[in-house]
């Protein structure tokens, strides 16, 4: 009668309902309302009932040129800031996960920027990238190149304003992915890498052999966030740009969000968080397919 | 475990950015309400509730008096004040509204107003507000209250736009000043001043559009020029921007600008000092700038008419406004206060804690910025006769938005008409998708 397999499961079940009910009312609820939202012609403020529109949304959307332009702007922006602020994260976990005197204190510093505000951030940033020969970036560059940079005005700059706010964001967000290599890296035995020294590996080889395999879950999930945290760039750009020069620097949520909250748009704003969201998660499920068949878990 | 609690706290404030609107909205939901209902009870003046936006110092301060005097004159009503930051009044308004919890009497954004009309949130001032209280509002703001023919909204104050320039400069690149709006400078004559004052300039640049500033900014700074060419953001008939935002005037209107940016005459004036501290000679500026610009320059500030681009000079307007809600509890308090608020006194007072050019006629002939030989008497010449409004529609926000962004693509060397054409597609599509009424007549 008791604690078969079945009442087994059944309890499983009901340890599961409050994280159902949670995924529900805060992911579920809202995506569905999205979606549904995405199929009329609401706007914000209207006196006017919603009709509904069917895919007219989604249409006006995907033939859109500023929104297919958001769309290359995440994807440039997720290519470059992904591998290079993984690989920044994992250069500086590997260089702090030595038992130095004071390393508490480095690993501090380096995951301060994630604790500011992004406000606090843009402010910053708007300062180091400030245009003309006084501007502490461009003096810089001037200074390592012996003169031959010339100043520029890097957010107006319809060629630079992306890779300025890429640069800041790597620079805001590298703490967090150290952190969690960290833990990873300290989660490897220390006596695999003194079985690696018995053997004779030189550090290269240390790190290759023992270091990656023992950090590829970590790893996996470091890139993941990272991705989806560069889909969603939005701050940077509500900040700093505003979608500007010319839709250099806009994203599918700047997009989505002026849409709706600034053009009162509401219908459109969500269709574009619907399309946005099935472009991420077709990615993301792609991502986890291609780690599988490569022997991941 | 612990690089977990780290990932959800990451998340977790990703969740924070995308629900927080649907958060403030429930906020708006529960929170308020509450004062009122006591009205009802015989004894004691009925409360009378107002949103204001955080101006200045010397604003908010004589608000806050204007207050008091009026619940010190009268036992009627008991006027209360809510400041609101101007950087969230929209949306704060946007959400109070969703929750039927707006004040009696809302300050809103002149060119907000149809918008907020067409959304049913207003209560027309006809028959509310006592004709003799507006019978003195100057000509632009009578244009800014109204809508279909209906008085919406009353604005104690309006606002001015022209060219600051400073005299020593432009004397010594050998320009003469144009004496009024009918003689303002023809765009072949603006780009001649702009070559001469750049000869006597280290760095070329000599005009500051105040493009470090973005937002509403650039529609009001710049729509003047496109209807001195004679284009226009929308037919203001059909209401249709196609063939009047991307046609010929208005394509002519912003290639000049661009000209004057693309040929290094504009100081991007990323410090906001760059006429202050003398950079340039000339700056695009509103009434709001002319304290600042008056210290720094002193007898050397001369205040222009904007350049004329074919037909004749044109200049902004539109400020605040005052109006009673749909849901008001006390309407006839709250216009009980804005009658106040619009008497000459009152008038005066906050036009000279914020420096812009009184709402009344009266007030303006007495003020001592606008009245006759004022230093800025060209702004208050300017408002009703060459001053344009922005179209009074509920499309506004969308017109705008789209306007912005052309000028800033503009301004970073977009194509024009490519730019100017994006911007009429995204205005008509919106107002063809939200039904807009479609004003019949033409004024």
């Amino acid at each position: 009668m008791s604690a078969g397999p079945r009442s087994e499961a059944r309890a499983g079940l009901w340890m599961t309902l409050p994280a159902a009910v949670g995924l529900a009312a805060f992911v579920g609820v809202p995506f569905a309302l999205a979606f549904a939202l995405a199929l009329t012609d609401l706007r914000l403020g209207s006196p006017l009932a919603p009709r509904f529109v069917g895919a007219a949304n989604f249409l006006g959307v995907l033939a859109d040129p500023v929104f297919l332009r958001a769309l290359l702007n995440n994807a440039l922006f997720a290519a470059v800031v992904v591998p290079v602020q993984t690989g920044l994260a994992l250069a500086l976990a590997l260089a702090l996960d030595r038992p130095l005197a004071g390393m508490p204190l480095f690993r501090a510093l380096f995951f301060l920027p994630v604790i500011f505000p992004f406000v606090v951030v843009a402010v910053v940033w708007e300062l180091i990238l400030a245009p003309g020969p006084g501007g502490p970036l461009n003096a810089l560059l001037t200074l390592a190149t012996l003169g031959g940079w010339q100043a520029a005005d890097f957010l107006r700059d319809t060629r630079l304003a992306l890779p300025s706010l890429m640069l800041l964001s790597v620079w805001q967000g590298v703490g967090f992915q150290m952190v969690i290599l960290l833990a990873g890296l300290q989660g490897i035995p220390r006596s695999l890498y003194e079985a690696a020294r018995v053997d004779g590996a030189g550090p290269l080889a240390r790190f290759r052999h023992v270091t990656l395999p023992g950090l590829r879950n970590t790893l996996i999930f470091v890139v993941t966030v990272t991705a989806i945290l560069a889909f969603r760039l939005f701050d940077q750009v509500r900040i700093l740009t505003q979608g500007g020069p010319r839709d250099a620097t806009t994203t599918v949520m700047y997009e989505a969000v002026s849409a709706a909250f600034d053009r009162n748009r509401v219908a459109e704003g969500s269709a574009m968080t619907v399309v946005f969201f099935v472009i991420v998660l077709a990615l993301t499920a792609a991502g986890r397919r291609a780690v599988r068949h490569a022997g991941g878990r | 475990m612990k690089s977990l609690r780290g990932i959800g706290k990451g998340l977790g404030v990703g969740l924070a950015t995308a629900v927080g609107a649907t958060f403030l909205a429930l906020a708006a939901c529960t929170g308020g309400g509450a004062p009122e209902g006591s009205a009802e009870k015989a004894a004691g003046p009925v409360p009378v509730t107002l949103w204001y936006h955080t101006g200045r110092p010397a604003e908010r301060d004589t608000i806050t008096r204007q207050v008091a005097a009026f619940n010190a004159r009268q036992h009627d009503f008991r006027a209360a004040l809510t400041l609101i930051p101007e950087g969230a009044y929209g949306a704060q308004v946007q959400a109070a509204a969703l929750a039927g919890d707006l004040p009696d009497l809302l300050e809103l954004d002149g060119p907000m107003l149809a918008s907020y009309a067409w959304a049913g949130r207003l209560r027309p001032l006809d028959g509310l507000l006592p004709d003799a209280a507006t019978a003195d509002l100057i000509p632009s703001l009578e244009v800014q209250g109204t809508w279909q023919g209906r008085r919406y909204g009353a604005g104690t104050f309006d606002s001015g736009l022209g060219l600051f320039a400073d005299r020593a400069a432009l004397a010594a690149a050998g320009i003469d000043l144009p004496a009024d709006p009918a003689h303002a400078w023809d765009a072949a004559r603006f780009r001649q001043v702009l070559g001469a004052l750049a000869a006597h300039d280290p760095d070329g640049q000599v005009l500051d559009l105040k493009l470090n500033q973005r937002g509403e900014w650039l529609t009001y700074a710049f729509y003047p020029l496109l209807v001195s060419a004679g284009g226009d953001l929308i037919d203001r008939r059909t209401l249709k921007a196609a063939g009047t935002l991307d046609g010929p005037a208005s394509v002519r209107a912003l290639t000049e600008l661009q000209g004057w940016i693309a040929g290094g005459r504009v100081d991007p004036d990323l410090d906001d000092a760059a006429f202050t501290s003398g950079r340039v000679a000339l700056a695009w500026a509103g009434h709001w700038e002319y304290p600042r610009c008056k210290a720094a320059l002193g007898e050397r500030l001369a205040v222009l008419p904007l350049p004329d681009l074919g037909t004749g000079s044109r200049t902004a307007q539109g400020s605040w406004q005052w109006a009673v809600t749909k849901d008001a509890r006390a309407p006839e308090g709250a216009a009980r206060f804005l009658a106040f608020l619009l008497e000459p006194d009152q008038v005066l007072a906050m036009a000279q804690a914020n420096g812009a050019p009184p709402g009344t006629r009266a007030a303006t002939a007495r003020s001592p910025l606008y009245g006759p030989g004022g230093p800025l008497r060209l702004f208050a010449e300017q408002l009703g006769t060459v001053s344009v409004p922005r179209p009074a529609t509920p499309a506004y926000p969308a017109i705008t938005a789209a306007f912005q962004r052309a000028v800033s693509d503009i301004a970073a060397g977009a194509d024009v008409r490519e730019a100017l054409s994006r911007a009429a597609a995204d205005i008509d599509r919106d107002v063809a998708a939200s039904r807009y009424p479609v004003p019949g007549a033409p004024r």
